[in-house]
């Protein structure tokens, strides 16, 4: 069972094309990851999704019905920007926003969630004094409140600490548990590595990956080394069949060309310099994404 | 529509519950009814300086009487009989001769005293004014001063200068001077209303006095507060849906709610503060016009068709203001969008009362039955004495109603897709295809 499906899906503004040609499907109880540089489509992809615009061409289903035009109430949405009256309290705005979506009072809900997430002493207090990290948890609250079956997150975790992050994320893996299709949208590649069942990555508004991380990953095979060495990025540059070295501080990941031996490679740096730490890896969903949309990327798309 | 009624529910306690909404209460009739305002406080606090008027006479013999007519008409009503206190200027008129130095040097002369202010106008009476036969050259009377605005000293002069006049005509036919006063008296035109015959007893009703209230302040209140109802709700609503918009309230909004139901949720809400509004004031004229005693002047099917035209006239122009205020990416947008909402209230204002003293003309007809105008230009024939055919008013209904509907239909369109349009304002052309298109 699908939760969403999408076919074909084209939608333009103007002359640009946001997205081209998307199919996808979510695995209803799966938390599905958007990513992909900003402006690719995946905010266009969500709203397409809710309602909020129709495609040019392709077919959009939820839950095996097509339903353009139609209310979705049992999709909880969270928009990427903050869309919070801010004149009103926080305890009736999100009853208000509970009851327009779910059509019955949802005053528990709503003192369950902000206890939950910490923001209970909040809740006679006017939006206009909530911080950014607040405003945002009480905007996921407004999302989830109604107890939705599928829950669409764009950017859940812009302007969180690491505690409220790691709230968020807790609550979001219980909501899966729970049996909530859950979509979210995100810049951090760790968070979603440590999240998503599915990752979708989206590039000029096509879909360039998608597939499970551990998929993902065997595409691109084990063609990455992870070294600590004495010397740091001095003693890895300029090794034989490493194509690239990029520092990540106390390791350097070495990425090396096709049919390069890691074993020769260690050899080799091994003759250079003092090695503390070895492993041949994956390649991580953070360099997967600069491989296809780094500037190196770039130029070579426009050269 | 449930979800409708909640966003209804939600924007009109925001709008009423406000410091500015009570605010607007107060301050709102003051914009609109200045005019009103002013005159009555003029009026209150009237300029009692002594006015005073040279006067020529080249016909020897009608000033004494001209003189005699302005004396008693200034003391009757400067000074109030019952508190006597003085409530209007004293008029002082001055007897010059004509001299030797010859008319045009005497003019210039006075003049200089207008301008000086020491005179506040002169006046010059023809030779052959008590003659009848004389030729028309010689029967001129001139008024001469600066005053600019309004001159109430011509209007005030006029009555002395014509009995004083006729008087001394009748002087010369050697009429006795004891009857000369009583033939020149004016006769007044007792405004009454129509009789009619009750139904019940079927006796003819009395005719009762009908005044300025009825045949011009009561049609013209009503069409200010209707206007001034509909530019207190339409207006702020252009701006609230670009703030939804720009703050990106309505994409959460719409993450619940049809887009429709989000339009016809701000529109309900729109509708019901100005019915909040007109309430207030309707009750507030009824009270004033029964402690005035004039309660009696007002037609209860007025405010039946009041109430209509205020609903439809709500509805088409907030459902515009909604679309404009989807349209429009930032508040100097919206402001400028602003006037294709107003258009269709300040427009009828500026032929209201052209429309209000030739209400059956042909272009008071026309301009009533065009729907954009007919709530305002209609309601103000139906208010006034006599009213349009009985036909009219609903044909005019039914040209509004089929324009609501369209209005409401292309902006529905336009607001579905404007609300999710960020960047720069839409071309008329691309409007034009959202209408179409959907």
């Amino acid at each position: 069972m699908y939760a969403v499906e999408l076919s074909e899906v084209t939608k333009t503004f103007g002359s640009v094309t946001a997205v081209d040609d998307l199919s996808l499907t979510v695995p209803a109880g799966s938390v599905y990851g958007f990513i992909g540089p900003n402006g690719s489509g995946k905010t266009t992809t969500m709203r397409m999704i809710v309602n909020l615009f129709y495609p040019d061409r392709g077919t959009v289903r939820l839950f095996g019905e097509r339903r353009l035009g139609a209310r979705t109430e049992w999709i909880g949405y969270l928009p990427e920007e903050r869309g919070l009256y801010q004149k009103m309290a926080v305890r009736p705005l999100l009853e208000f926003y509970g009851e327009l979506r779910s059509g019955q009072k949802v005053t528990e809900e709503v003192d369950r969630w902000l206890e939950r997430l910490g923001l209970k002493d909040w809740a006679s207090r006017k939006v206009e004094a909530l911080s950014k990290g607040m405003s945002q948890k009480v905007q996921f609250i407004a999302a989830v409140v109604p107890r939705p079956r599928l829950l669409i997150l764009d950017e859940p975790f812009t302007g969180l600490d690491p505690v409220s992050s790691d709230a968020l994320r807790e609550a979001i893996l219980q909501l899966r548990r729970e049996g909530v299709t859950v979509i979210l949208s995100t810049h951090d590649m760790h968070m979603a590595e440590l999240m998503c069942d599915y990752i979708l990555m989206i590039y000029r508004g096509r879909k360039v990956l998608d597939g499970t991380l551990a998929s993902i990953q065997d595409q691109y095979g084990n063609d990455t080394i992870r070294v600590q060495a004495d010397g740091g990025l001095a003693s890895a540059s300029g090794l034989a069949g490493v194509e690239q070295v990029r520092d990540l501080g106390q390791w350097q990941e070495l990425r090396m060309t096709r049919g390069c031996d890691p074993q020769q490679v260690l050899r080799e740096l091994v003759a250079r310099t003092s090695v503390t730490g070895f492993s041949v890896v994956k390649p991580s969903l953070h360099d997967i994404f600069v491989r296809i949309a780094g500037p190196a990327a770039e130029e070579a798309a426009h050269a | 529509m449930r979800r409708a009624l909640l966003i209804a529910k939600r924007d009109y306690l925001a709008a009423v519950r406000t410091r500015a909404f009570l605010i607007g209460l107060i301050v709102a009739p003051l914009l609109f009814g200045g005019g009103f305002l002013g005159i009555a406080l003029m009026r209150a606090k009237p300029d009692l300086n002594t006015r005073r008027i040279a006067v020529v006479d080249h016909s020897s013999g009608a000033a004494v009487h001209i003189f005699q007519a302005a004396k008693e008409k200034s003391e009757r009503g400067a000074v109030d009989s019952a508190t006597g206190r003085q409530v209007a200027p004293r008029y002082e008129l001055e007897n010059v001769a004509a001299g030797p130095e010859g008319a045009d040097a005497l003019r210039l002369a006075l003049s200089d005293r207008v301008r000086s202010r020491e005179l506040d106008a002169f006046v010059e009476i023809g030779q052959g004014v008590l003659r009848p036969d004389a030729p028309a050259a010689e029967q001129r009377v001139t008024y001469s001063t600066n005053a600019g605005g309004i001159d109430q000293l011509r209007n005030w002069l006029a009555g002395p200068v014509s009995d004083g006049i006729r008087v001394a005509r009748l002087a010369e036919l050697g009429i006795d001077p004891a009857l000369r006063q009583g033939l020149v008296a004016g006769v007044s035109l007792e405004r009454m209303s129509l009789v009619e015959r009750d139904e019940k007893t079927g006796r003819i009703g009395e005719a009762r006095r009908s005044g300025e209230a009825e045949g011009f302040l009561i049609p013209y209140a009503l069409v200010l507060l209707m206007a001034m109802m509909v530019m207190m709700g339409s207006s702020p609503m252009l701006t609230a849906v670009t703030m939804d918009k720009t703050q990106r309230v309505a994409e959460m909004l719409l993450g619940a709610a049809t887009p429709m139901e989000l339009m016809a949720g701000k529109v309900l809400a729109a509708v019901a503060v100005s019915l909040t509004s007109s309430a207030f004031y309707v009750a507030g004229g009824f009270f004033v016009l029964q402690g005035l005693g004039m309660v009696g002047m007002l037609q209860p099917a007025i405010f039946v068709w009041f109430y209509v035209y205020l609903l439809a006239e709500m509805i088409m122009l907030c459902s515009l203001a909604a679309a404009l205020g989807a349209m429009a990416s930032t508040p100097e947008d919206a402001q400028h969008l602003a006037l294709l909402v107003i258009a269709p209230v300040v427009l009828p204002l500026f032929v209201v009362v052209a429309v209000m003293s030739q209400p059956n003309s042909l272009l008071s007809t026309g301009l009533s039955l065009f729907p954009l105008f007919t709530p305002l230009l209609m309601l103000v024939r139906q208010a006034l004495p006599g009213g349009p055919p009985a036909w009219q008013p609903w044909v005019g209904l039914a040209g509004v109603l089929m324009t609501v509907s369209l209005i409401v239909w292309v902006a529905a369109r336009i607001f579905r897709i404007g609300i999710m349009f960020h960047g720069k304002l839409p071309k008329g052309s691309e409007v034009l295809r959202w209408a179409i298109r959907g």
